[in-house]
């Protein structure tokens, strides 16, 4: 049955991807649920909850909350909270139960604008897609917002989009200051929402996350700035490298920056065959003949089955929906699916 | 920096329950879901929320019927407490939660998961989220449905966080829902069930003794079923003891459809309650105990304990296996200190606080959930050591007892293992 999961479990939601994006840029995000939502954002997709405080917090709404729509009580609680904490913005996440209801989030921000004297943006997850879609409204939001100047083009500065844990199974900007130099500006990453406000200063965008391109786009359309995709080269994927693929047909299973920067790899590395699968955004763009969205684990199988591969490079939690599989499983963790940072050598994180 | 809002015992119990400032209570304000308290402020985060404890029926398995963010932790419980064969998901899009065209799907996944188990499951239990508490969906109908289609037990459990202060919250909905398939039969004199908890007792708690010497022979816990059918016996029951006041409404429900009424109990650290509770208990069972060769035991501890020690003085959490104001009393009536209290201030637990005011008025009184403990920093008296690991990340560095873990103390062999840990977690340092 389609959308049934009997062998994977479900990988990270909108909402997550939108509180990685915002995270770092000292604004308060209220995650609009009841608990659970923010509870498993703080506790499972957002590593650095534990090593670097930020204020984000849940709405707690009750039932009646829901039903009676008391969006002034939500940003009553905004404004004592903006009292008690040092914050620059106001950001309030969806979850299905502003989706059930059909909250009013442009009502919403006027609300929290006019009631805190701080700029508020919403972005509008559901909970029912996954992270690179929340990412990529966030990521939207952010720049609409606060890149409203175009600056003098600063030579050599490059914005860099898609850092996100959830998307790179990084937490900190160390492995993309390597790969893209100190003149770079990791937005959202050890970098404030000054640097979002200062997006029209940089000569190129790299997005390294999928949910990052509507960005990229809106910015090249606004300031005329161009971008480009990569992904930095991490240690599991020369883990990969490590392999003997010569003469093998594979498939790499990721987001499709990730799976594309490794298909490149491989194949400088290797006479090989690479396909590209992904879970979440497949941009006609940037894929190849072979290449393919894969919905849920049934058409995981399907497509290994049918595509004769000699190989499978994916994270490994996926190999039990693989067990039929009779070539070789090779991991590469992927944040969003398992819960596993790169960072820290592919271990599971639980924030 | 703003600093994290705190009130003394003694100002809290002057004010009285009615007056709890807003900052202390959860409905007030944004909820901080800070690293001290995720373990238990997400219904599924760790530990026993909704999905694992819906799974106390030994040989079931779960249907998570919800958007895809409600089962995201799962992957993580999942692995590593064993549980990957026994969670299924059926996820839910975006017309889903407007139409609610996924409940006539919910009888052909119930058919396929139970075809997909090489294990036949002894039930599946459907668990759905705030999506349908919204939509208003009757669970029980759809339930017999998919009985009908899958011929299997089916039993529905609600994850309803939005519920989370009614009368009947999630966890206390889920221990109805895991006791809903007994069936009635003969009652037996000499059988009772222990009901509160999703792993069993310490076994060395005095509790099984006492009862055992009071001639019961069959003490069941659920946790303690290896399959169905000893689960199944738990029916056989003369009465319920309750340990925690979340088992309340099924042993309410087993009284009405099994006649097996119930006794409640709570755990407590204060040895003369624990035994004024003992006495009681036997007086409601018709027996006698005698329990004053471990009472005289766990006095010894305490006292042998502050002896070594001198009079610390403990930060007390809320992610524990005891009610932080109770423990706090316990604690200073032994001598000691408790200068820091993170917990939730009930109308339940207030009386304890009102004694807290007159043994410790300085007490400082905090919320874990409030917005403001994001600068909390640690001020005043010296802490020596914490209890709960929420309490341990306000105190870095400090001593600290977890006293979370899984299998549950009671009774006076609680107040043992706690000062036992207490040592253990001391060791080293001078006093």
């Amino acid at each position: 049955m389609k959308n049934l999961l009997k062998l994977l479990s479900p990988f990270a939601p909108d909402q997550s991807g939108a509180v990685g994006v915002l995270y770092e840029l000292d604004g308060l995000v209220v995650i609009c649920d009841a608990g659970g939502c923010a509870g498993n954002i703080c506790g499972f997709d957002e590593p650095r909850w534990s090593t670097k405080k930020s204020a984000v917090f849940s709405a707690g709404l009750r039932d009646m909350d829901a039903i009676l729509g008391r969006d002034d009580k939500l940003i009553e609680k905004t404004a004592m909270a903006v009292g008690q904490t040092k914050v620059r913005f106001t950001a309030v996440v969806g979850t299905p139960v502003p989706a059930v209801i059909a909250t009013d989030y442009k009502a919403l921000k006027r609300m929290a604008e006019n009631k805190t004297g701080l700029p508020a943006i919403c972005v509008d997850c559901t909970g029912t897609r996954l992270y690179d879609d929340g990412e990529q409204r966030a990521y939207l939001e952010l720049f609409k917002t606060f890149a409203m100047q175009k600056y003098e083009t600063e030579k050599g500065r490059l914005g860099v989009i898609g850092c996100t844990p959830l998307a790179t199974g990084y937490m900190t900007d160390s492995l993309f200051r390597q790969a893209y130099g100190d003149n770079a500006v990791f937005f959202g990453m050890g970098s404030g929402v000054d640097e979002i406000a200062a997006a029209g200063k940089c000569e190129k965008n790299i997005v390294i996350s999928t949910g990052g391109i509507e960005a990229a786009e809106y910015l090249k359309q606004t300031f005329g700035i161009p971008y480009e995709t990569d992904f930095p080269m991490t240690p599991a994927m020369n883990s990969v490298l490590e392999n003997d693929l010569d003469g093998k047909k594979i498939l790499v299973v990721h987001q499709q920056f990730a799976a594309n920067k490794m298909r490149r790899s491989l194949k400088e590395k290797f006479d090989c065959t690479v396909d590209v699968g992904t879970f979440f955004k497949l941009y006609n763009e940037y894929k190849q003949d072979g290449d393919c969205f894969i919905a849920d684990e049934e058409q995981l199988v399907q497509k290994v089955r049918d595509g004769g591969y000699d190989a499978v490079v994916i994270d490994n939690i996926c190999n039990r929906a693989l067990r039929g599989f009779e070539g070789q499983l090779i991991d590469l963790p992927h944040f969003a699916v398992s819960g596993r940072l790169d960072e820290n050598g592919g271990q599971t994180c639980l924030a | 920096m703003n600093n994290a809002f705190y009130i003394t015992a003694a100002q809290l119990a002057k004010a009285g329950f009615e007056n709890t400032p807003d900052e202390l209570l959860s409905a007030k304000h944004l909820i901080y879901s800070s690293p001290a308290t995720l373990a238990f402020n997400s219904p599924g985060a760790q530990g026993f929320g909704v999905k694992r404890a819906g799974l106390a029926i030994p040989g079931s398995v779960m249907l998570l019927v919800s958007p895809g963010c409600c089962g995201r932790n799962t992957t993580m419980q999942s692995r590593l407490c064993g549980y990957q064969d026994r969670f299924f998901y059926l996820l839910l899009d975006d017309t889903d939660i407007v139409t609610g065209r996924h409940l006539t799907k919910i009888p052909e996944a119930v058919k396929e998961v139970y075809e997909f188990c090489d294990k036949k499951p002894s039930a599946v239990m459907i668990c759905i989220t705030c999506v349908d508490a919204l939509l208003g969906t009757d669970m029980d109908r759809v339930s017999r449905k998919c009985e009908e289609l899958a011929g299997v037990p089916v039993v529905p459990c609600y994850m309803y966080a939005l519920t989370r202060e009614k009368k009947l919250p999630p966890m206390a909905a889920v221990r109805k829902a895991v006791y809903s398939l007994l069936k009635p039969q003969k009652r037996h004199p000499d059988a009772m069930n222990i009901l509160g908890y999703f792993s069993p007792l310490n076994d060395d708690s005095e509790i099984y003794e006492l009862l055992t010497k009071a001639g019961i022979k069959s003490i069941r816990e659920i946790s303690r079923c290896e399959d169905f059918a000893q689960y199944e016996k738990m029916s056989q029951a003369n009465f319920n003891l309750v340990l925690n006041s979340e088992a309340r409404y099924a042993a309410q429900q087993m009284s009405e459809t099994l006649g097996i009424p119930y006794i409640e109990m709570m755990r407590m650290y204060s040895i003369d309650k624990i035994h004024n509770q003992y006495m009681s208990l036997a007086s409601a069972i018709g027996v006698t105990f005698d329990d004053s060769e471990h009472y005289s035991e766990a006095k010894a501890v305490i006292e042998d304990f502050g002896k070594r020690r001198g009079k610390l003085n403990f930060a007390i959490g809320e992610f524990l296996n005891a009610d932080s104001f109770e423990l706090a009393c316990a604690l200073l009536g032994c001598g000691h200190g408790v200068s820091e209290i993170y917990g939730t201030v009930g109308e339940r637990n207030f009386r304890f606080i009102e004694k807290i005011a007159k043994l410790s008025p300085e007490t400082k009184i905090f919320s874990n959930l409030s917005p403001t403990m994001l600068d909390y920093e640690p001020s005043g008296k010296t802490i020596d050591v914490c209890i709960g690991n929420d309490a341990g990340y306000y105190h870095s560095g400090v001593p600290t007892v977890d006293w979370n873990e899984e299998r549950q103390p009671f009774g006076y062999a609680g107040v043992k293992l706690l000062f036992e840990k207490l040592d253990e977690a001391l060791k080293g340092v001078g006093k």
